[in-house]
């Protein structure tokens, strides 16, 4: 029996690590891509069709044209701000909400949980929405951006549906030895749910380092431009679908599509170490089996 | 993504103002201009002669120390090379030369509707909006009026706007078209000054390889398609005729392009003092059949249906096209290095727009209309000073207004060389390495709109080739203007009935036109098509636009 | 799961004094849950309820100056302009069609590449294949159109590869049968590793002495996957099915407009690209409204079944 065993696993594994290297190359693709097209010459990329295996010629003109914009590093500064308070915004605000709500024996949980959810389906929209701000004073602050978002309902359901996956027993045998609900919510909650935490925070810090569009409408000071924005601007400057009868010399156009990638990787590589960073927070079965009992 | 999703819904679903907000109480007057501006320095100005009297134009530098709110978007020229109104010299310049300071407002670019909709809706009106009424406003212009945001300008250009007054009598035609129905005047315009700056468009084709196959340039349709049987055969090109298909097949033919052969148009047109809609005349059966055919011989872009401009100049520059359908400045201006790769002496020239029998003058071609509307400035019931706010717009329209407009400063951006302006290298050859389009837009607003008349000295210069230049002459020799029609606004009760039913019909159209030509369907379904547009009430579209017409003539 | 009424107490009195007795009980038990959740309640109360009498607007005439309560009542006019377009059932059915499609196909794709990663012994493998795979999500979508439609076309990559098991080499993206297949394809391209994440973060928590006790009865790998990971993230599984049901007519332009054309129309236009369409060609914002309440009142419709649903099947619900 153990023999049959072997052999079954072993072709499991075979399986999945093909199927896994499979996939990694595949989705690394756009990646590599968007890279190489941003170190490539631009005439050269202009005319490629398929594959690209590299770079073709190479040059930081691309680069050169983006980091040129003084907004960039205004945006980064901004945009890095709205990430980190924004974050820490998110996460106290839904911890709490998800604490209660995964709580059993509330009599107004559910009817809160329908208020919640059924503002994902009904949206007054735009205008409204921008006067309420207005109202409360925080237009062209880097705070509009971040207030009125403080809690994602989506991400507010992912995160109770993981308290609520806690063994009931630990509560207990808590509030026996006389805890408050801070307490169960600071030394047993949410150590026990630091892969959904660290989820979380990938999920807002991912959502506020990509927004753009809410700040284009309540932010008016330049200076107060997230990076998203400001990069926004230049690919739109230099796409060359212009309307204007005589439109400009054929270079330009050129390094309109090689700017573009470089503006994506420029807007992109941070965020991409956010993952990594917290994947150090996927530890299996944390501490579950020490507390039990 | 669910945030995307959530953004995308509330982007779908817009609001405004809540009813019981403060500044909305002047919507009792309709916006008819208080002239009532008893501002002394208004009256201190040179301008004695203000009654309308022809010539008694206001003297500049205008004599006041007021400044004046002005909202609109930055040209997308000079994103990434200047932020802000402010630091762009042109800008600073017009204040000077108009005595009137400025406090610039700019939306973010590409998001200009957005931001209005929401400024008009929090009720902080600046004095100045440059904004494409004519287009983007819901109900048009005569709305936005009677809703009490731009000012009604017909007694205020009256008496305060001399040069624009007397250029509107001298040119009755264009008179027309900045009115609304109601004989409205609603913002200052944007005038291309010359049928030489209408014309922009139309067959590009290597001309390198016509002499090198010892062609001429093809003038009928059996020319050109036997023109690209040989770039196919002879250059092995494998997309001999490409043309942008994004958002729908060849959209440039709704100038006419090739269509016109067939005496259609893609959109509605006049003849015979009726409005008729291409695709459903028979014409268009013919040209679909031309294009089947094209198709199914390999001279026309195998990936025709996915066909858009990074495909287009992929193709050029790899030798596998030999003709389209583009701008001088964004079609020939860009695709010329392109072809530059594929080989050495490429040379791309203009076409005339194709005939069906040799001699016949092609029925239609690209030719925009005198009055464009990007660009176009008015004046808001916030304004405090009204008057000031015109006769600082009309500057565009005066002889020194114009020049400043197209050609910017004497010394710095032009110089005049007998007579003729020509730009300075601070704009054609910058030392910031700044591309012509950008620095010509640092000093002047010639290469792209505002509220003046446009120069056709300054296209002249703008196209650096000798094929650019030349191509605008090929072109313009059409007769778009008989049979095209100005631009007609439905009535605000009509408009939302007319976009349902284009709607319908272009996406029949649209399909239609796309199966035929790649041969999934025969020619012969063309009638059933037509049966189908009518069904979707193409007669009411064609009795709206009528209507429309009928009110544009009595303007 | 335990009842929460069990849980509270035995006999139980009847009447609206009696429930009023268990209202003033549940709030002197619980009024520090109630406190900690009012921050919550507000930012709802202000951001999202104060606003929604904007939704209104589908129902009005809509003019900026009049605003929207004081805009002319249209009732449901714009609502019968949708439903009267020739249109309409055909984006209706091709919306839910691709809806449904991706449902089938690509939700169930990030779970698997969760469970296979799962499995991996290999540290630094693992890492890696969590770290490239979701990538391509970051990737704007034009750029990702682009890639597909150059390998689509008649010439491209992928063109080429079929064309050695009999294809016709025809682009792939004028033809109306292929698109969904590209379609859900690349959307599972594009999203597997991103929405793997959390599966990946729900499997942390699975008992680790499960696993001890399944191998020492025996089980294979497989066997232990399906009987006790597979469960152990049903309840993330289940929320997130639910989830996606409430969404299910949520299919966003951006990727339709950039991969269709005409030809494809019939297969590939939804109603947001629809609706796109015609808000070039009209500037008012209430037949966008409308069809957007339309869409929004189905999705709540869905959510609440699929809802009641997981509830009587899985016991795992949002109320």
């Amino acid at each position: 029996m153990k023999r049959e065993k072997g052999v079954f696993d072993r072709l499991f594994d075979v399986f999945v690590y093909t199927a896994l290297s499979a996939l990694v190359i595949v989705t690394l693709y756009p990646l590599i891509y968007v890279l190489f097209a941003s170190f490539s010459e631009p005439g050269e990329f202009i005319t490629h069709k398929g594959f690209l295996w590299r770079p073709l010629g190479l040059s930081f003109d691309a680069y050169e044209s983006v980091i040129r914009n003084p907004g960039i590093l205004i945006g980064y500064r901004n945009t890095f701000f709205i990430v980190v308070a924004g974050v820490t915004v998110n996460l106290v605000m839904t911890a709490l909400a998800a604490y209660v709500l995964s709580r059993k024996n509330v009599l107004w949980n559910n009817a809160i949980m329908f208020f919640i959810v059924f503002t994902m389906f009904f949206s007054g929209g735009l205008i409204p929405l921008y006067l309420i701000v207005k109202g409360v004073g925080l237009l062209d602050s880097l705070w509009s951006t971040i207030v009125p978002f403080a809690v994602s309902t989506f991400n507010l359901i992912i995160m109770r549906t993981s308290f609520m996956g806690i063994p009931d027993s630990l509560e207990e045998s808590a509030k026996i030895d006389g805890a408050n609900h801070a307490t169960i919510l600071l030394r047993i909650i949410l150590p026990l749910s630091m892969p959904v935490i660290a989820v979380m925070i990938l999920y807002y810090a991912v959502d506020k380092w990509n927004g753009w569009f809410y700040a284009s409408i309540f932010i008016k000071s330049r200076d107060l431009y997230p990076l998203q924005l400001v990069l926004r601007e230049i690919l739109i400057a230099n796409s060359t679908d212009s309307m204007t009868a005589g439109a400009d010399a054929g270079d330009r156009h050129q390094i309109g599509e090689t700017i573009k990638y470089a503006t994506i990787v420029v807007a992109t590589a941070p965020i991409l170490f956010v993952y990594p960073f917290v994947q150090r927070y996927f530890v299996k079965g944390v501490m579950i089996g020490s507390l039990k009992g | 993504m669910k945030r995307l999703l959530m953004a995308a819904l509330a982007i779908i679903m817009v609001g405004t103002l809540l009813v019981a907000c403060s500044s909305k109480d002047n919507n009792a007057n309709k916006g008819e201009s208080p002239a009532a501006s008893n501002s002394p320095s208004a009256t201190t100005e040179a301008s004695a002669n203000q009654q309308g009297e022809e010539g008694g134009a206001a003297t500049y530098p205008l004599n006041t120390d007021k400044t004046l709110t002005y909202w609109g978007e930055l040209t997308g020229n000079l994103v990434g090379v200047k932020a802000t109104h402010d630091e762009v010299p042109f800008f600073q310049e017009w204040q000077k030369v108009t005595g009137v300071k400025l406090n610039f407002i700019a939306p973010p670019s590409g998001q200009a509707k957005e931001a209005l909709n929401i400024l008009l809706a929090s009720g902080d009106l600046p004095d100045i909006i440059e904004y494409n009424f004519l287009s983007d406003f819901p109900g048009g212009p005569e709305k936005a009026i009677a809703d009490g945001y731009i000012l009604r300008l017909n007694d205020l250009i009256d008496q305060h706007a001399p040069n624009l007054k007397k250029f509107l009598q001298e040119n009755p035609d264009i008179d027309k078209m900045v009115k609304t129905d109601n004989g409205s005047y609603y913002a200052f315009p944007f005038i291309r000054g010359d049928e030489y700056l209408r014309v922009f468009q139309g067959p590009i084709i290597r001309k390198d390889w016509l002499d090198e196959l010892g062609l001429p340039v093809p003038e009928t349709i059996d020319e050109w398609t036997s023109t690209l049987r040989e770039f196919k055969e002879k250059k092995g090109a494998s997309a001999p005729f490409t043309v942008n298909s994004k958002p729908r097949f060849f959209n440039d033919s709704y100038n006419g392009a090739f269509l016109g052969a067939f005496g259609v148009n893609r959109g509605f047109y006049q003849e015979d003092g009726v409005i008729k809609y291409g695709p459903a005349e028979s014409g268009f059966k013919d040209y679909l059949g031309l294009f089947q055919q094209w198709y199914k011989e390999g001279l026309l872009d195998k990936n025709i249906a996915t066909a858009d401009a990074k495909s287009i100049d992929s193709n050029w520059a790899s030798g596998q096209t030999g003709a389209s359908v583009g701008n001088a400045g964004g079609g020939i201006g860009r695709w010329q290095p392109l072809v530059e790769q594929n080989s050495a002496n490429a040379v791309l020239a203009a076409a005339p727009y194709p005939v069906l029998n040799k001699g016949d003058k092609p029925k239609f071609g690209q030719k925009d209309n005198a009055y464009s509307s990007g660009g176009i400035v008015a004046v808001t019931t916030a304004a405090k000073d009204a008057e000031l706010a015109v006769k600082l717009l009309d500057y565009g329209y005066s002889e020194e207004g114009r020049m400043f407009f197209n050609f910017g400063t004497e010394g710095v951006s032009y110089n005049l060389v007998d007579g003729y302006p020509k730009y300075t290298d601070l704009l054609m050859k910058n030392p910031d390495k700044l591309a012509p389009a950008q620095a010509m837009s640092m000093y002047i607003r010639g290469s792209y709109n505002g509220p003046f008349i446009q120069d056709k000295r300054y296209a002249e210069q703008f196209f650096a080739l000798q094929t650019q230049r030349d191509a605008i002459d090929v072109w313009k020799n059409t007769d778009a203007s008989n049979y095209g029609l100005p631009p007609l606004t439905p009535t605000p009760e009509e408009s939302s009935e007319y976009a349902t039913i284009m709607n319908d019909i272009n996406t029949l159209i649209d399909e239609m036109t796309l199966k035929i030509v790649l041969g999934t369907e025969s020619v012969d379904k063309f009638e059933g098509y037509v049966e189908k547009m009518k069904s979707l009430k193409l007669d009411r579209a064609i009795e709206i636009q009528t209507a429309a017409w009928e009110r544009y003539k009595n303007r | 799961m335990a009842d929460a009424r069990a849980a509270l107490g035995t006999a139980k009195p009847s009447g609206s004094l009696a429930r009023r007795r268990r209202v003033v009980k549940d709030f002197a038990t619980n009024k520090y849950l109630y406190l900690m959740i009012v921050p919550v309640l507000v930012y709802y109360a202000v951001f999202h309820y104060a606003p929604m009498y904007g939704a209104l607007i589908a129902f009005k005439e809509y003019s900026p100056m009049k605003g929207i309560l004081g805009s002319d009542w249209a009732g449901f006019k714009h609502f019968e302009d949708f439903f009267n377009s020739y249109y309409f059932l055909r984006i209706l059915k091709n919306t839910i069609l691709i809806s449904l499609y991706t449902l089938v196909f690509e939700f169930p794709a990030p779970i698997i590449l969760a469970l296979l990663i799962n499995e991996v012994r290999n540290k630094a493998f693992k890492r890696t294949a969590q770290t490239i795979t979701y990538m391509p999500y970051f990737i704007s979508l034009v750029v990702i159109c682009g890639i597909i439609t150059d390998f689509t076309n008649s010439d491209g990559v992928i063109n080429r590869f079929f064309m050695l098991f009999g294809y016709d080499g025809q682009a792939m993206l004028q033809r109306p049968e292929l698109f969904r297949p590209i379609y859900v394809l690349s959307e599972i391209w594009q999203r597997i590793g991103w929405e793997s994440i959390i599966y990946i973060a729900a499997l942390m928590s699975v008992d680790m002495e499960q696993y001890e006790a399944a191998r020492m009865d025996g089980a294979s790998r497989l066997k232990q996957m399906f009987y006790i990971t597979l469960p152990g993230i049903m309840p993330t599984i289940a929320i997130m099915l639910i989830l996606r049901m409430g969404n299910l007519m949520n299919v966003g332009f951006e990727k339709i407009i950039l991969l269709y054309n005409p030809v494809t129309y019939e297969t590939a236009d939804v109603i947001s690209s629809f609706v796109y369409r015609k808000g070039l060609l009209e500037f008012g914002w209430s037949y966008g409204s409308a069809v957007g309440l339309f869409n929004s009142v189905i999705n709540l419709a869905l959510l609440i079944t699929a809802n009641w649903i997981s509830r009587r099947v899985n016991n795992s619900s949002l109320w």
